[in-house]
């Protein structure tokens, strides 16, 4: 796992510079994100060296300082395209979103690794999802949806690793499956339908089935909504990824350039160094977000595969670890790391490929992004030291 | 965790589910990549190479500057560059540079064939457009645009420079607004600067950049293999470009000229005008002066060279960078603060002067070597006799002639909205410790009382001096600009000195004695028939040669509306040199029609596009 996460930030770094020698206003930033990735190696040392149970004491402080700092962007945030997503530190900013998801991890670790869990009683399993909407809806205020999606991401994938029945799981993901629903086919007696099927094939306590009615009956109330309060250029990202023929050349911009691109790099690809979109400056966010277009286009589909396998190696190692991890807490801490890591990277690609929405998620240990690399780094190092002591219980 | 528990699925079974999942969608993943680059890689390899969308730049024009009447003082102006856009490496239909391209390219923008081509294989490698000629007239860009055709990559694109149809007039208050350079580029990178964009280096065109300054939008086209628009892309809300706001100064462009050309034919000096009323700036000039649209077009090294290292630099804006002993000017100053503490009163007679006045051991003079005689506070001051301003001196003490110097906002800025402007200085008892490292003397008050010494202020501190002394002493901020278009609650900011208490006589004596300056003493070369006017002159001397010159003044005496300050370097004498350029001026402003007219903030609309396009 460590040689392929190791592989990717090579490749990220070569790309880097690849998108970031063209002349322009990047131009050269490979050299920073260079000092960062040696920076990053060093987080990543450090967090595999201290013993996890430190960070299962530190959880729940940790936890409340990324909530403060989350508020604090919403009150002083810079602001990028219209999101105020960075808390600016002299000479660093960065995203309080990262801390709060691994903080996040670690407070459900946490819970999630008590003696008497029974992920059917409503106590069980309220606890954990409020803890997790906060993060997620200061992060949804910021606007920075794409991020946001991660913490239920993460929830769901502990919750099941947690113990939780696979019915009910679904019944608590029933507002989720409401509000999608919702967007596929416009109203809201689908659900309804789906919701009593479900229900008589989990029978739930009565007292989890009324929150769930409630939180069902809450989204039913909120959703028509919510759609007037996104913001333009969100309502646009999703329409134009839902039809970007609707609008090819306004916001479906990003999707076709970065679609042109990896689809004229073909099998072989142009060449390091050698993409033109990228060179003609085509391709917008070229070494952040849309990192992976240019290694469509400049390494073909080998290269791009190579980028698959080796996260595929990365996140398929990181789930074998959590199974064989003995305490419980490193192995629901892995499950929830790996999740988002996941996560990330699915949304990321897809949207290169025009399969996903436009989020502006980075892809991790690739995209430029100091902050992001750090924290993507710690995140490895986290599982590496779980790695370590997976013998322990 | 419990992996015992009954109702659970065992470890393995979920393990096997989330990695199927994982797997699933790296697969997916594949799916999508396969589908883009094997099996459309036809489509998309020739979107690449033919179709091309390109963002291009909506400059957002610069806002315009007016006079507090509406009289345009700077504005855009369209400037054709000759450009060169590089197509994709790999199109089919790139241009081959022929012999025969560079030398129609050449021929059209007037460049030698080698310069071209390494311009024309930089574009290429870069993927940048490149500038092959800046400027040109408009019959280049018009033969240009009519052989593009044959001319693949060639184009002329419009970019505003700025204009300022007066040219050098009150070059140093507007200052002027250039193509951004590189090292500005990368210390405003944050603030969205792009190469070629203008920026405001000096003056208003400075202080104001953030509001005179659009926000630039972008359009996107789709352009075929010849460069050739197909067509333009719908933009979204976000990139229509914003154009900056006009702003209104309080300059007054008659008063303006009027000061321009009576200071015509000055080598080194300043003036400045205030309105008493408000503080706004009527006129400022500098000399020498400059002309801004040199600066606009772009200057060469060489010219930058003689105009920043020329001994006179023209660039210093002499009416807020420079500082001058005030010379006699300064006895204002002194006698408000002497009937302030009550040291002197209007008709306090002191020891008659002789021409010579001898204190500590040493003889201090009169300027009038013959002496003035036995006079009162206001013929002192008439007469300007340094032998009674010596005497008050003494009775006055340095704190109480620094705190009435400081009342008047003395030696320190203004807060002209103007950038860097020098405070001056007015030394206090801690500034001579710190200086000498002793008390002061008290020879050095009696210098200081006339205006001598280490004393140092601006023009336009003189300027607002004469103006807070037509007004009884309340504090004027002095501002130029009057108001931004578009934005309602723009408003000068506050004075930030306190200003000057004193009781009524005591300004009734000033005014008296200083009209009497103007009227018969040794201001008269400011006389204007009609017009009551109150001033004082002021001979600096100073080490590097003759002395300057200094007059400062305001009127109508009764009912203020002009105030002004002349500093004429290394000329000679204020009541000679500086005293009959200020009449010169209020001749021409109170000659024709009054200034007593309220101040127009309304300009006549002007509508924001590029003018002459």
């Amino acid at each position: 796992m460590a040689i392929a996460a190791l592989g990717l930030l090579v490749i990220g770094l070569l790309m880097v510079f690849s998108a970031t020698t063209v002349p322009g206003a990047h131009q050269g930033l490979w050299v920073r994100q260079l000092l960062w990735l040696g920076f990053a190696l060093c987080a990543a040392w450090v967090a595999a060296a201290i013993h996890y149970r430190a960070y299962e004491s530190l959880a729940y402080p940790l936890y409340l300082l990324s909530l403060v700092l989350l508020a604090a962007v919403l009150v002083v945030g810079t602001s990028a395209m219209g999101a105020k997503r960075w808390l600016d530190l002299g000479p660093l900013r960065f995203q309080p979103s990262e801390i709060a998801k691994i903080a996040t991890v670690f407070v459900l670790a946490r819970r999630f690794d008590a003696p008497r869990l029974d992920l059917t009683r409503l106590r069980h399993w309220l606890v954990p999802l409020l803890i997790t909407s906060i993060p997620f809806a200061l992060v949804a205020k910021e606007p920075d949806l794409g991020t946001s999606l991660a913490f239920p991401v993460i929830l769901i994938a502990m919750y099941y690793w947690a113990g939780m029945p696979l019915g009910q799981l679904a019944l608590g993901l029933s507002p989720m499956l409401n509000v999608l629903l919702f967007f596929l086919t416009g109203s809201l007696w689908w659900f309804g339908a789906l919701f009593v099927g479900l229900v008589a094939a989990v029978r739930p306590k009565l007292s989890s089935l009324l929150v769930v009615l409630a939180l069902n009956g809450a989204v039913a109330y909120t959703m028509p909504h919510l759609w007037e309060h996104l913001h333009d250029y969100q309502k646009r990202r999703i329409q134009t990824f839902l039809n970007p023929g609707q609008d090819p050349y306004g916001a479906g911009y990003q999707l076709i350039q970065s679609k042109i691109a990896v689809g004229s790099g073909g099998f072989v690809g142009k060449g390091f160094l050698r993409g033109t979109q990228k060179a003609l400056a085509f391709l917008p966010m070229r070494h952040t977000d849309f990192i992976y277009s240019v290694v469509g286009e400049e390494l073909g589909f080998l290269g791009a595969l190579t980028v698959v396998i080796l996260y595929a190696i990365v996140v398929l190692r990181g789930f074998r670890l959590a199974l064989a991890a003995r305490n419980g807490f490193a192995s629901l801490m892995t499950v929830g790391l790996v999740s988002a890591l996941f996560y990330h990277i699915m949304v990321n690609i897809l949207m290169t490929i025009g399969w996903a929405p436009v989020t502006g998620l980075p892809l991790p240990l690739i995209s430029y992004g100091g902050t992001a690399l750090l924290v993507n780094c710690v995140q490895l190092g986290l599982l590496q030291n779980v790695a370590l002591r997976r013998q322990e219980y | 965790m419990s992996p015992s528990s009954p109702a659970n699925r065992s470890r393995d079974q979920r393990f096997a589910l989330l990695a199927a999942l994982a797997l699933c969608g790296f697969l997916l993943i594949v799916a999508g990549l396969m589908r883009l680059q094997i099996g459309q890689h036809d489509y998309y390899q020739r979107l690449a190479q033919e179709n091309r969308v390109r963002p291009e730049v909506l400059r957002a024009p610069r806002g315009a500057i007016f006079d507090r009447t509406g009289l345009l003082l700077a504005d855009n102006y369209p400037s054709f560059n000759i450009v060169f856009r590089p197509t994709p490496a790999e199109s089919a239909q790139r241009m081959p540079v022929t012999s025969g391209w560079l030398a129609r390219v050449g021929q059209l923008v007037e460049g030698d064939t080698t310069r071209l081509k390494t311009l024309v294989a930089v574009a290429n490698a870069s993927g940048q457009t490149a500038v092959l000629r800046r400027g040109s007239p408009f019959a280049v860009a018009a033969a240009v645009e009519e052989s593009r055709s044959d001319l693949p990559g060639v184009e002329v694109m419009i970019e505003p420079i700025r204009h300022y149809p007066h040219g050098e007039l009150a070059s140093h208050l507007l200052g002027y607004a250039g193509e951004i350079g590189d090292q500005e580029l990368e210390e405003r990178a944050d603030q969205g600067y792009r190469p070629g964009d203008l920026v405001g280096r000096t003056g208003v065109e400075r202080s104001y950049e953030e509001v005179l300054r659009g926000r630039d939008g972008a359009e996107f086209v789709v352009v075929n293999a010849w460069g050739r628009r197909v067509a333009t892309l719908r933009e979204g809300p976000p990139l229509k470009p914003v154009p900056g706001h006009d702003l209104v100064l309080t300059l007054d462009l008659r008063v303006q000229q009027a000061m321009e050309e009576v200071m015509a034919g000055v080598d080194r000096g300043a003036a400045v005008a205030v309105d008493p009323r408000d503080g706004g700036i009527l006129a400022m000039v500098s000399r020498p002066a400059f002309d801004p649209n040199e600066f606009a077009r772009g200057l060469s090294v060489d010219r930058w060279n003689e105009l920043a290292q020329g001994g006179s630099n023209p660039l210093l804006n002499r009416a807020i960078q420079g500082a001058y002993p005030p010379g006699s000017t300064f006895k204002i100053v002194t006698m408000l603060a002497a009937l302030r503490a009550g040291v002197a009163t209007p008709a306090t007679r002191l020891k008659p002067c002789s021409g010579s006045y001898a204190f500590g051991g040493r003889v201090f003079g009169c300027w009038k070597r013959e002496g003035h005689g036995s006079l009162d506070f206001v013929e002192a001051i008439q007469h300007s006799c340094d032998v009674y301003f010596y005497q008050i001196g003494t009775r006055l003490g340095l704190p109480r002639l620094e705190a009435t110097a400081h009342a008047f906002g003395l030696g320190d800025r203004t807060g002209v909205d103007l950038p860097q402007e020098r405070k001056g200085l007015v030394p206090g008892e801690a500034w001579y410790q710190r200086r000498w490292g002793s008390h002061m003397r008290k020879g050095l008050l009696l210098n200081l009382a006339i205006g001598q010494g280490e004393l140092l202020v601006t023009p336009l501190q003189l300027a607002l001096l004469a103006a807070e002394v037509s007004r009884d002493g309340r504090p004027l901020r002095a501002h130029v600009v009057q108001a931004v278009r578009g934005v309602d609650d723009f408003r000068p900011g506050r004075p930030s000195q306190p200003g000057v208490d004193a009781d009524e006589t005591a300004w009734e004596a000033l005014h008296r004695g200083l009209e009497l300056v103007v009227s018969a003493g040794t201001g008269t070369a400011a006389r204007v028939p009609g017009l009551a006017v109150a001033g004082k002159t002021g001979t600096a001397q100073n080490p590097h040669g003759k002395d300057h010159a200094l007059f400062v003044c305001y009127a109508p005496v009764e009912k203020p509306t002009l105030a002004m300050a002349f500093v004429i370097e290394n000329s000679g004498h204020g009541g000679s040199v500086a005293a009959p350029l200020a009449g010169a001026v209020l001749r021409r402003v109170f000659g024709a029609d009054s200034l007593a007219r309220p101040p127009v903030v309304q300009a006549p609309d002007t509508s924001k596009v590029i003018r002459g396009d």
